[in-house]
């Protein structure tokens, strides 16, 4: 089964989806999709996420995109930011 | 002698015994109190209602209180009672591992699954290093809060306690009845008791 | 002055606190791999009590009413306990202390249908325990995450200061559970293999489960072999809810207090927490040297046990105080090479050492932090 053939979600698609998801998935209050912007950084600055969100996020991408992330360390790399997560998860994507 | 104390329910908010004004009720009632007198927190959002209550509460008391706020102290303890212990942050991370066939344990659910989280919340807002803890009793006993609750002067360093009931069973039912005391402010056990049972109205 | 009168502990390696030391003191470990166990999708190391060994001794016990297996951990224990310090548990000037995290939280499981919900409440399991023994004082629960144990030990001391009682019973106990395993699973903080304290290569925690006993009681004089409670302390780190402090802020406050004006020389070792994360060790190494301790030696039990929770400030004390009684400072097991910033005295061997005081040190979610110096025969 080829998932890419059959989901025809465009980036752009696939970034607003994510970002209403992390809202969702960490609380965030007070926050539409539109306030993020997709390059700034998920940690340190811009959101200024911590060590349980990046938890969260690991079980968002298992949860709703059928990936498991099993070395937690990656996950700096992968949250870098919305769009270098969503790059990651249109290319291994398995839902 | 206790000069300080808040009480919240889903249905009402009182500090030092004078009724706030609110329109919402249940869990919705302590976002109105966070958004009217606190607003500057926004982790206030990701706590489990347990912890916001016990934030809301004691942010209160504290803005009752009127002294200097965030200040490094090692001084003052945190020593709370409940009889429910974590039970909603409990049930809801329950719900993420209940069905096999939709199994996601949420780290976010479950860092909530020890009452005394919310004794850390507090001390991380106000910068407390000194003593905090919480005790889970069958339910609410006014004589046994009060001793074990004193007990806590007993640590040499610590000249105030913030202490009291916060209870939270789920959205809908919840109580705070805390209070702030200063070290040599009470006669005994008894005094304090009688004191929390009045200012609270607790009923056996 | 506060002193333990008698103990007892109820784990995988014994159920008595003699075949606890002696096994530990062999260098057994009850940490064993489980795969498929409660349904659970990911494998995990553990240190869990065989039920049927828990069912046979409970059996010996006179009982007219079904009780959990965490309630049943806790009524042996604290029967075997009780019994060797020939107290009367009735006694209104006796209080028990229940110290546990999780208690009967397995029921929250809709598949659980053995028991009524509200034993799901803590007091309502504390309250097994002090029906059991038919005492009239309110059960007590201390619930303040991993260092429960040593936290439970200081509300006692203060419990027995003040006069209103003469014994106080501490029980602390955790059981095992889907819950709690997943719940750590979801962290990324179990090992797993068996866990490597203050080790280099060191990758997490392992989950345990057990109960011990300690019975204190208040006395004007202590003899040569009584086990004196001289200070204890809890502090908070004041800065992330399940993530240690990188100034180990509140250890090194507790310590600090629990060591008072003494002289650290006369300390045998500090027996920390070593729960064998990254942060963890890490975090307790700097709290130690921040305190001046980092010439005492320092050891862990996470190898023989895993995380006792609830159980585990007990249990570690109750190991120490049969170790100097012994002469020993018990070896760590899972450390080879030293993996944290400062330099501990850590060995994975047992020594000796004529000296009779430890301080057993413990942090816990929260950012709580507890520290209870102990020492024999003498209140220092």
């Amino acid at each position: 089964m080829n998932f890419k053939s059959l989901n025809h979600t465009t980036m752009e698609e696939l970034i607003y989806r994510l970002k209403q998801e992390i809202i969702e998935a960490l609380n965030l209050e007070d926050m539409k999709p539109e306030d993020i912007d997709e390059n700034a950084p998920l940690f340190g600055e811009g959101l200024g996420l911590d060590s349980i969100d990046a938890l969260e996020l690991i079980v968002l991408m298992e949860k709703n995109y059928g990936i498991k992330l099993q070395d937690p360390s990656k996950g700096k790399e992968i949250f870098k930011s919305v769009t270098v997560m969503a790059e990651y998860i249109q290319k291994n994507r398995t839902k | 002698m206790i000069q300080h104390f808040v009480h919240i329910t889903p249905e009402f908010a009182f500090v030092d015994g004078k009724a706030l004004n609110h329109n919402e009720k249940g869990a919705a009632l302590l976002t109105e109190l966070y958004r009217a007198h606190i607003g500057d927190y926004p982790k206030f959002f990701k706590m489990d209602t347990l912890s916001k209550l016990g934030f809301v509460a004691s942010e209160l008391l504290l803005q009752a209180e009127g002294e200097l706020r965030f200040e490094p102290r090692e001084d003052r303890a945190v020593v709370l009672f409940n009889r429910s212990a974590s039970l909603q942050a409990d049930t809801n991370f329950q719900a993420t591992i209940q069905d096999p066939e939709n199994f996601f344990p949420s780290p976010a659910a479950f860092v909530y699954t020890l009452a005394n989280i919310v004794t850390g919340e507090i001390a991380i807002r106000n910068k407390y290093y000194g003593e905090t803890s919480f005790i889970v009793l069958e339910r609410q006993q006014p004589q046994v809060m009060a001793q074990q609750a004193l007990a806590a002067f007993l640590d040499p360093m610590t000249e105030s306690l913030i202490s009291g009931w916060l209870d939270c069973e789920d959205e809908n039912h919840f109580e705070a009845a805390i209070f702030l005391l200063k070290k040599g402010q009470y006669d005994n056990a008894e005094t304090v008791s009688k004191e929390i049972t009045k200012i609270f109205n607790i009923k056996y | 002055m506060i002193v333990s009168i008698a103990d007892n502990i109820i784990s995988p390696l014994g159920m008595t606190s003699e075949e606890n030391y002696e096994a530990v003191k062999a260098g057994r470990s009850a940490l064993h791999r489980y795969e498929d166990l409660w349904n659970l999708p990911e494998a995990f190391t553990a240190s869990l009590m065989d039920r049927e060994t828990v069912e046979d001794a409970f059996a010996a016990l006179p009982v007219e009413k079904e009780y959990t297996f965490f309630e049943k951990i806790v009524l042996l224990s604290a029967s075997r306990a009780i019994k060797r310090a020939g107290i009367d548990p009735s006694s209104e000037r006796v209080l028990f202390i229940l110290s546990t995290t999780k208690g009967n939280v397995f029921l929250l499981d809709k598949r659980e249908t053995g028991f009524p919900q509200e034993r799901v409440l803590l007091g309502v399991a504390a309250r097994q325990m002090t029906d059991y023994f038919h005492n009239p004082n309110a059960p007590i629960v201390v619930s303040n995450a991993c260092i429960s144990g040593v936290c439970a030990q200081i509300e006692a001391i203060r419990n027995l200061q003040s006069g209103h009682y003469d014994y106080v019973v501490v029980a602390g106990a955790d059981m095992q559970s889907a819950f709690i395993v997943s719940g750590f699973q979801s962290f990324k903080a179990l090992s797993p293999e068996s866990c490597k304290p203050f080790d280099a290569q060191r990758c997490g925690l392992n989950l345990g489960e057990a109960a011990a006993t300690v019975v204190l009681a208040r006395r004007d004089t202590v003899t040569e072999n009584d086990w004196v409670l001289c200070r204890g302390a809890i502090r908070n780190d004041a800065n992330h809810i399940s993530g240690p402090s990188r100034t180990g802020e509140g250890s090194y406050r507790a310590l600090k207090v629990a060591l008072g004006s003494m002289n650290p020389d006369r300390i045998a070792f500090i027996n920390a927490h070593g729960t064998a994360t990254l942060y963890n060790d890490e975090m307790e190494s700097i709290a130690i040297e921040r305190a001046g301790l980092a010439q005492v030696s320092v050891n862990a039990m996470k190898g023989y046990y895993g995380h006792t929770m609830g159980a585990a400030g007990v249990l570690e004390s109750i190991l120490s105080m049969c170790a100097i009684d012994d002469h020993n400072i018990l070896a760590t097991k899972g450390f080879d090479t030293l993996g944290v910033s400062h330099p501990l005295l850590l060995s994975n061997q047992n020594q000796t050492t004529e000296k009779k005081a430890f301080i057993k040190l413990l942090s816990g979610f929260g950012g709580c932090n507890a520290a209870l110096l102990f020492a024999k025969g003498v209140e220092l």
